[in-house]
């Protein structure tokens, strides 16, 4: 008995969780929680705060991974055999359709989350000092769930996938210069064929989830080194003094409070400095509002990662993942769409190539880089904000207004056809 | 709340696993799983004694599949219909029943679905059967289904399946080439036919097609040719047939070589003998055929049928697009002809030809092998409806040498040419005179002028 205890020490070497010394120990002694701080502040834990949004986008990469590791066992990327994996996956794999759902409606669902995720940041304005380079990482974060979900959408090779990423990687080509060479490296070719099909697979598989993965730490991190979620709006004090000092500045250097050394103390070797941090610093008065991370964090993000898992597991029971009939460059269908996520883009490319394609893209990703920059304003209240939580509500409105024009309303010829009307495919 | 919290989380992972049970639960109860229990239950039936019965109920239950590598294709049908290739279940009821009378072509070599169509990687009902909206070729209604037998079997007589070389017939001799590619060789009016039989077309409208076309694609350019109710099954049977999968190549191993009879048949039909002689006896113009199988490889012989060009630089001889099975037999032909052969086929022409009437000869094939008989009839003689061109209707070409020289005539071949408008506010004539320089090669276009001018008729207000 002895023994089975001293294993069970060894692992996990800390005090029992009854103690506050063994609640700390569980986060900052285990390599996965102590990304965690040991204490969180009560009033960021509040659902209303974050809808934990952040958390559900991690929650389905994590589902993407896993069952998209379990989906390569299953999967060519050479045409037409790709297509033929995929209906051995609907017909005889076993749960094979519920596997390939699961990593469908996951990848749909991290690029609604991704996109929430960013709203929530912003009309928090979450991204201010000192959080403005989290915002950015976060910006690129969203482009490489884009990446992802853009060449995932070919592997199939059905119609569906052929033509979408065709008109997908056509939209890039319109840029100036570089557009036609990006496209043929990215295509390796002129059009989409088996060196396009390897080319996504290595991008999808490989490449982007690295990054995605490195990025995703540097996020984490970063939440953490700036302070740790963002106060609530409702807890902002109004008028507070936001002036930060940058470790081992020479002006202003305030004495820290050292305890005197004693017996019941250990140190690290963390170098005692004077000076503030740059972070967000929590004062004493909000140290009386800070609970364990044990138990009250970690059994809220238990509950929003079954609630994610279960939701999907929900969908792929019940909703199949579309599967057309197998790529044919000779047959273009009528209309040809891109992802649903790029429909804004390819409506705007229809009223003009450069504009839409080109310059209203690269535009909207450089200004939504510059915000952090550009927005001056210290303020976090949403009184002191009006003007551009505005500008941003149209931004998110209109993007939403074209993809839903481009989804439901754009028929053969990209004419407008309302969704009620039936329109036979196909009929010459 | 923590409480509460944690019963959720509890609640919401008995959910999950709950869920996976239902996920695997429907992963194990395929309906295929259902119809193999019940044929092994009417399997058991006939056996004598309860052990042999337990035996048979125990047979694991597995999908069945027949793999064709070479073509793409794997045909789980079998997974539920399981009696097909089993005599004792002539009366079983469906899925279960014997397939009678395939001959040589067993399931488990052939498949299934080159025949039937339907998908056969599918192992559930309405997927199998192809009846969803993202396969392209469901199964095919009982009534067509000889058509597919085209589909290996594209040249000569197929046994029980005379729909298929009148099709054929009608369309190599009608001028659909006109204004369709097949297999790369036609115009460009009409679509392309090569995977005709693979695209999502049902036989119904096809053959409706074929009665009006007007009345199934409204605004169609496609003349009404007048095709009778059984030609128009023909036709639509070899439509059927028409795919670029390479069937016959696959299966060539498994098939009989095509004969020298069939081989005679085309050396005919061909007109073969208006240059070559055999043994001495024929035509001088191109080189005697006797022995001839000795003197070259079948892989030679074969690429000389196929592009005489190709193999001797400034060969007179026309490309005849011969399939691989009709070049086969006429060099089984070729290996066993004899002068008495030459003779008796050249007692059936009139005379022998001379250089010039190469040519001429050379230029009828082409007018009927591209097509432009569809427009320009058998004899030239137009008649073609094309509302709004000048007089209506496509023109003769008996009198074209009053109006053109020669030269005018290869130009009009090579560019083409918008015919002249009666009324400049009503749409467009449908019919034109494609450009077929980029298929046809100079040579050509001088074979059918010449071929023109040989026909060409005195002027009918002449005195």
């Amino acid at each position: 008995m002895n023994l089975i205890r001293e294993i069970w020490q060894s692992i996990v070497r800390r005090d029992p969780l009854t103690t506050d010394k063994g609640k700390s120990e569980l986060v900052f002694l285990n390599v996965w929680l102590h990304i965690h701080p040991a204490k969180v502040k009560k009033e960021n834990l509040r659902f209303k705060h974050s809808f934990y949004l952040g958390f559900i986008t991690f929650f389905l990469f994590i589902i993407l991974v896993t069952t998209g590791i379990a989906l390569m066992c299953y999967y060519r990327p050479y045409p037409p055999q790709a297509y033929q994996d995929m209906k051995d996956l609907q017909f005889v794999v076993f749960m094979g359709p519920f596997l390939r759902n699961m990593h469908r409606w996951a990848a749909h669902g991290m690029v609604v989350c991704v996109f929430l995720h960013m709203c929530r940041v912003f009309y928090t304005g979450s991204y201010k000092k000192p959080r403005q380079f989290n915002w950015v990482v976060g910006v690129l974060l969203l482009l490489l769930t884009l990446g992802l979900s853009f060449t995932g959408y070919l592997l199939p090779w059905d119609q569906l996938a052929y033509w979408a990423i065709t008109v997908g990687t056509n939209i890039g080509s319109y840029a100036p210069f570089v557009g036609a060479q990006v496209r043929e490296i990215l295509l390796g070719g002129h059009t989409v064929g088996e060196a396009a099909l390897l080319r996504f697979y290595v991008l999808h598989v490989a490449v982007f989830p690295s990054f995605v993965i490195l990025l995703t730490i540097v996020h984490f991190w970063r939440v953490r080194k700036d302070g740790g979620l963002s106060r609530p709006v409702w807890k902002l004090i109004p008028r507070r003094n936001e002036k930060l000092v940058t470790i081992g500045a020479p002006v202003e250097t305030v004495a820290l409070n050292v305890a005197a050394a004693s017996k019941d103390k250990t140190y690290g070797l963390m170098e005692v400095v004077t000076g503030k941090p740059i972070f967000e610093t929590v004062t004493p008065e909000e140290e009386e509002d800070t609970v364990f991370s044990y138990p009250y964090a970690f059994v809220r993000e238990a509950v929003v990662l079954m609630a994610t898992v279960t939701t999907i597991m929900m969908m792929s029971l019940f909703l199949n993942a579309p599967l057309e009939e197998l790529a044919n460059p000779a047959k273009t269908p009528n209309p040809a769409k891109a992802p649903w996520y790029f429909l804004g883009l390819q409506e705007l490319v229809s009223h003009s190539a450069l504009l839409g394609g080109v310059v209203a893209p690269t535009l909207m990703v450089l200004a939504l880089i510059a915000i952090p920059y550009l927005d001056r304003n210290p303020s976090r209240r949403p009184a002191d904000r009006k003007f551009i939580l505005w500008t941003f509500t149209i931004f998110v409105v209109a993007n939403l207004l074209l993809i839903v024009i481009g989804t439901f309303f754009r028929g053969p010829g990209w004419t407008m056809v309302p969704p009620w009307v039936h329109v036979v495919a196909g009929a010459e | 709340m923590e409480r509460r919290l944690q019963q959720l989380f509890f609640l919401l992972s008995l959910v999950a696993f709950m869920l996976i049970l239902a996920a695997a639960w429907q992963a194990n109860t395929p309906s295929w799983k259902t119809y193999q229990k019940k044929f092994l239950a009417l399997e058991s039936q006939g056996e004598p004694n309860a052990a042999a019965k337990s035996a048979v109920l125990a047979t694991p239950l597995q999908i069945h599949q027949t793999l064709l590598p070479g073509l793409q294709r794997v045909d789980r049908c079998t997974t539920c219909h399981l009696g097909i290739d089993d005599p004792t279940m002539k009366n079983a009821p469906e899925p279960f029943r014997y397939h009678a009378g395939l001959g040589p072509h067993v399931s488990a070599r052939f498949g299934c679905t080159i025949c039937h169509g339907g998908q056969g990687l599918a192992t559930e009902k309405t997927a199998a059967h192809g009846n969803t909206q993202f396969w392209q070729t469901p199964l095919l209604a009982r009534e067509y289904i000889r058509a597919s037998c085209g589909r290996c079997h594209k040249e000569g007589d197929v046994p029980n399946v005379p729909e298929l070389a009148e099709g054929r017939h009608l369309f190599e001799t009608q001028g659909c080439r006109g204004c369709h590619k097949l297999n790369g060789v036609g115009g460009s009016i009409g679509p392309d036919l090569t995977e005709e039989g693979a695209s999502h077309r049902s036989p119904e409208w096809l053959e409706r097609h074929f009665l009006a076309p007007n009345a199934v694609s409204a605004g169609s350019a496609m003349p009404n040719f007048h095709f009778t109710k059984e030609q128009a099954r023909d036709l639509t049977y070899y439509m059927l047939s028409l795919t670029s999968e390479d069937m016959g190549t696959y299966f060539s191993s498994m098939r009989s070589i095509p004969g020298p009879s069939y081989g005679r048949q085309l050396f005919v039909e061909k007109n073969c003998i208006a240059c070559h002689a055999i043994g001495g006896v024929g035509a001088k113009s191109g080189p005697d055929l006797a022995g001839v199988t000795t003197r070259h490889s079948m892989g030679w012989l074969d690429e000389q049928l196929v592009n005489p060009e190709l193999v001797y630089p400034g060969s007179s001889m026309p490309e005849y697009d011969l399939e691989t099975n009709a070049r086969k037999a006429l060099v089984a032909f070729m290996s066993v002809a004899t002068p008495e052969d030459a003779k008796l086929i050249i007692s059936g022409r009139p005379r022998a030809l001379s250089l010039d009437d190469v040519s001429i000869e050379a230029g009828k094939q082409d007018f009927s092998r591209f097509g432009c008989v569809g427009c320009h009839g058998t004899e030239l003689q137009g008649g073609v409806e094309n509302p709004n061109a000048q007089g209506g209707e496509v023109p003769s070409l008996l009198h074209v040498s009053d109006d053109y020289t020669k030269d005018e005539v290869i130009a009009i071949i090579r560019n083409g040419r918008v015919p002249p408008i009666e009324n400049s506010s009503a749409p467009p004539p449908p019919l034109y005179m494609p450009s077929w320089k980029t298929v046809l090669s100079d040579e050509d276009i001088h074979h059918i002028a010449d071929y023109l001018w040989s026909k060409q008729q005195p002027k009918k207000d002449s005195w």
